[in-house]
């Protein structure tokens, strides 16, 4: 009945590229505005300090001088900024923005505002700041030490609160008594960059005339940012907008309201004025959130014929100096998804939140999930190791089948559907290759990987059991226009996944037109539908997809029962044809009757903008449809990635010789761009695998600050000859059956990469357990079990 | 700190402003220029983003001053393809997904651009640039396609 077009499936060239390769991309940085002032944030340079002056009175004199907000000035003209999901017990419910303590080096205490950057530069260092330093606790064990030096005023203690999910207690107890082995092993995720190129930043203009404050931001979530910024600076909501312009990567650094972004905008209400920041890269990696930071104690017990019987966690979370928005979200969803793909009678985890005098952590792609896996993959390679079983073979035994799902675990998590087993087998099978002659001093190993990922996190009513002050249901608004073009509103946002061409692909497709008179439009808080997680947690496709199938169909089968009117016929009777070039007014782009009538497209379109045709009163007129979708449960991806490595025993040096990864997200919308969402978080996986950790000194200062001393992979990083492939088992959640996929490729480089050394050097497997394996950690490891280049070889 | 007038060749075109003798090229193209295809991800040399061909040469212009490009001719991003048609590597770019959020893009393009005909491997024109997006996969993809290889196996 409708045009054949099959949009999805197809593997489109993304429509953001051909602007982007001309350079004609419109960043942060790229936006004009008349008169604008420039800020620069003036930081604390020491990791634990009381304020005693904030001294601008040079600053300020200065003709060059817009405005000097120190902590008083801040305290007057903001609120702190509310958080959303917190755990129990946790001493502070709101992030501060005024500070009279600072509680990191590179935490914002004021702003100056002056006519050129390199002023308002100046000026900042000319601000001139009396610091009363008190001892910081930069790590974990600093910071629960028995003397620890208090990070929140008035708490007892640096720990943040608890939480336990999963089974009763009592059930894990009477696993582990049943337990033939237990494995248990402490295991350390570092703080991580999640570094996107671009940096943060934010250009605020307040009109004093209208009272509107238009804050344009490479924000994620332009809508929850907005919400907070009313909270902070006591506005209206109407009176607020918040725009996304491109942005250039985000990770889940760029989801919530920084105190930093926040003080740009009170700036600019104070001045009445345009007021434009933009972060380096040092500054970055200084006061961007950071991801993971969790030291981890776990154990799985098995019991007869290698089943799994129990896993447990207790995860201490470094939240760093105040929990963000999310605070410890991401390690209740190590807890959540510890279990995995497999089988067990009891799964439960704590965890405990700590704060340190370090950048809180926050948001990152993977987002507990690959903690999660690297813990529980990690146990079982270890656990075949010790039973002397291949732990392709343990693993296989112990998955939960597909004729099991749907399945529910031990956490409450539903699986909806996905085989697990095949996914395994299928990486596995890829990953066989006869290993080449090795030079003895180099060790090679391979191994094999699972995990189930979180996608489309929602339902709202999830949100609101585990307490999080945010909604999860997605919105869409489906305009079809006076001349037969199509215009989709949503709530997400792009960030360079290519999220408007799948929306623009799934409209396409519901509606039976071709791809190109579809347009899609996001990141503007005015006409946007309210988002508040947006391009997050592997939700945009998937939500806002399945909003827009739906409005799609209805909207096509509203143009359809205005042709038939228009043609004097029966909806059932009238067929769309629409040709793949074809354009809205042309002859082959129309509805046709049985008797050989015919109405373009177009004309259906136009003659329903003028309300005419044969119309019951209660018909709607305009021809667009909004959708609220909110899923009945979250959706659940999965996946399997096998890494080969080879170990050069003499340098400690891991090298990924091959990667081979097979994932399910369902249907997917666009291959080529899933592909990339893979192949990208592969790579920032193999990232934290190999080279990555945010470094501090024993003061807590950073010392990671550059791309220099913090090594994202480059190229040669990245194996050439990645192999990527997806299995489809639909999402029965969804309509349309889509799945997510922004995170998946994160998810598991960091198991299989070192449960590939392990296999490589068996010698030093139970010590694998830190991450990054950079060459100097493996060496060590390599010299405490006697393993040399000249001496130790097999 | 002093004001100094620069002039440039720029994209063919002569340009004529003022620029602070601390002004980064990068900056001076983007800011006096109004060229914004050129984009700063570091302003450390460690990125590649703002990569330009400074006299044909691929160049930071992160860490060139603007005044040290005085009378000399600059190439940007923008130039590539002009107003018009989009080059080979371009095109190559898009149809493998060469990029995601395209940031790096501008830096990699102008490498592109600059290795065209010149026969370097994959290595050197990936060197020195960084992408947080793509892990590289389609960045090769493109390259794979340009030097007669099937491209992308997708
Ligand atoms: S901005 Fe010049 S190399 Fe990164
Ligand atoms: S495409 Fe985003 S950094 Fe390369």
């Amino acid at each position: 009945m409708s045009g054949a077009h099959q949009h999805i499936g197809r593997p489109v060239p993304p429509r953001h590229h051909d602007r982007l390769v001309r350079g004609h991309g419109r960043f942060l940085a790229d936006l004009r505005a008349a008169g604008v002032l420039y800020a620069t944030l003036v930081r604390s340079p020491l990791a634990h300090a009381r304020i005693v002056g904030f001294d601008a009175s040079a600053a300020r004199s200065d003709p060059r001088c817009a405005l000097v907000l120190g902590p008083d000035d801040l305290a007057e003209r903001t609120a702190p900024i509310p958080t959303a999901w917190r755990l129990p017990g946790q001493p502070e419910d709101r992030i501060p923005i005024a500070a009279h303590t600072a509680r990191y080096a590179g935490q914002p205490l004021g702003i100056v505002v002056a006519d050129t950057p390199t002023a308002a530069e100046d000026l900042a260092e000319a601000v001139r700041l009396d610091l009363d330093p008190l001892p910081p606790a930069a790590t974990l064990a600093d910071a629960l030490a028995e003397h620890a030096p208090p990070i929140v005023p008035g708490a007892a203690g640096n720990e943040a609160g608890s939480i336990r999910l999963g089974s009763p207690e009592e059930d894990v107890a009477a696993a582990f008594a049943r337990a033939e082995l237990v494995v248990e092993r402490e295991f350390t995720l570092p703080r991580v960059n999640p570094s996107p190129l671009e940096p943060r930043g934010v250009l605020a203009e307040y009109d004093p005339g209208t009272g509107l404050l238009t804050v344009h931001a490479g924000s994620q979530s332009p809508h929850s940012m907005r919400q907070d910024l009313c909270a902070v600076l006591g506005m209206r909501a109407d009176r607020v907008r918040v725009i996304a312009p491109d942005i250039g990567g985000s990770f889940g650094s760029k989801v919530v309201l920084y105190p930093d972004e926040a003080m740009v905008c009170a700036a600019a209400v104070a001045l009445g004025a345009a007021v434009r920041w933009v972060e380096s890269r040092a500054e970055n990696f200084d006061g961007a959130y950071q991801g993971r930071g969790q030291r981890t104690t776990a154990r799985l017990a098995v019991g007869h014929e290698g089943r799994f019987l129990a896993f447990d966690a207790h995860i201490l979370a470094d939240l760093g100096a105040y929990a963000t928005q999310a605070g410890s979200g991401p390690h209740q969803v190590t807890a959540l998804t510890l279990q995995g793909p497999y089988h067990v009678d009891a799964a439960a985890a704590t965890v405990t939140g700590v704060y340190t005098t370090r950048v809180p952590t926050g948001a990152y792609r993977g987002y507990g999930m690959q903690e999660a896996a690297f813990i529980r993959e990690r146990l079982i390679e270890e656990a075949a190791r010790e039973l002397d079983v291949p732990a392709l073979e343990l693993r296989l035994r112990n998955l939960i089948r597909p004729e099991e799902l749907p399945h529910t675990t031990h956490t409450g998590l539903t699986y909806d559907s996905g085989d697990y087993g095949a996914a395994l087998r299928r990486a596995a099978t890829l990953a066989e290759r006869p290993p080449p002659s090795d030079p003895p001093w180099v060790r090679r190993g391979t191994a094999v990987v699972a995990a189930v990922e979180i996608t489309a996190f929602a339902p709202s009513a999830l949100l609101e059991t585990f307490g999080i002050a945010w909604s999860g249901w997605e919105g869409v608004r489906l305009r079809i226009n006076h001349d037969g073009t199509v215009t989709a509103y949503s709530g997400v946002i792009a960030v360079g996944q290519g999220i408007e061409t799948s929306l623009a692909q799934i409209a396409a497709e519901g509606l039976g037109v071709p791809l190109d008179w579809v347009r899609v439009e996001l990141g503007d808080t005015d006409t946007a539908p309210h988002s508040d997680l947006s391009a997050q947690a592997s939700r945009a496709l998937t939500l806002a997809g399945g909003a827009l199938l739906i409005a799609a169909r209805r909207l096509a089968d509203r143009m359809r029962t205005l042709a038939a009117g228009f043609l004097g016929t029966d909806p059932d009777r009238v067929t769309q044809r629409i040709g793949s070039r074809a354009d809205p007014s042309s002859p082959d782009a129309a509805f046709h009757g049985t008797d050989g009538a015919r109405i373009t497209w177009r004309e259906v379109a136009h003659r329903g903008y003028r309300g005419w045709g044969n119309r019951k009163d209660t018909d709607r007129i305009r021809l667009e449809e909004a959708v609220d979708f909110d899923p009945p449960q979250i959706t659940f991806a999965h996946g399997a990635h096998a890494a080969e490595v080879t170990v050069d025993v003499g340098t400690g040096r891991v090298t990924v010789t091959g990667y081979w990864a097979v994932h399910d997200s369902g249907v997917l919308v666009n291959p080529l761009i899933a592909h990339g969402q893979i192949a990208g978080g592969i790579a920032q996986g193999l990232g934290q695998a190999l080279s990555e950790e945010a470094r501090a000194d024993a003061e807590g200062v950073p010392v990671t600050r550059s791309f220099r001393e913090y090594a994202v992979p480059a190229a040669q990083d990245v194996p050439e000859d990645l192999v990527i492939e997806h299995t489809c088992t639909p999402s029965t959640a969804i309509p349309g059956g889509f799945k997510g996929l922004g995170e998946g490729g994160t998810l598991l480089p960091p198991a299989a990469v070192t449960c590939a050394v392990a296999a490589a050097v068996p010698e030093i497997a139970h010590t694998l357990t830190s991450l990054p394996l950079t060459p100097s950690r493996v060496r060590a490891a390599l010299r405490a079990a006697g393993i040399t280049a000249e001496g130790g070889l097999r | 700190m002093s004001v100094r007038t620069v002039t440039v060749r720029v994209n063919g075109v002569v340009r004529t402003e003022d620029a602070w003798d601390h002004t980064t090229l990068a900056e001076h193209l983007r800011t006096g220029l109004r060229l914004t295809g050129t984009h700063v991800g570091c302003g450390t040399g460690d990125c590649g983003a703002c990569v330009v061909l400074l006299d044909g040469e691929p160049v930071c212009s992160c860490l060139v001053l603007a005044v040290q490009a005085d009378g000399r001719e600059i190439s940007t991003v923008e130039g590539v393809a002009g107003g018009g048609d989009l080059t080979r590597a371009q095109r190559a770019l898009i149809e493998e997904h060469g990029l995601q959020c395209g940031f790096c893009t501008p830096g990699l393009v102008v490498r592109m651009a600059h290795a065209a005909g010149r026969g370097g491997s994959e290595a050197d024109v990936l060197a020195g640039h960084l992408c947080r997006c793509t892990g590289y996969d389609g960045i090769r993809a493109a390259l794979r396609k340009l030097s007669g290889g099937s491209g992308g196996d997708r």
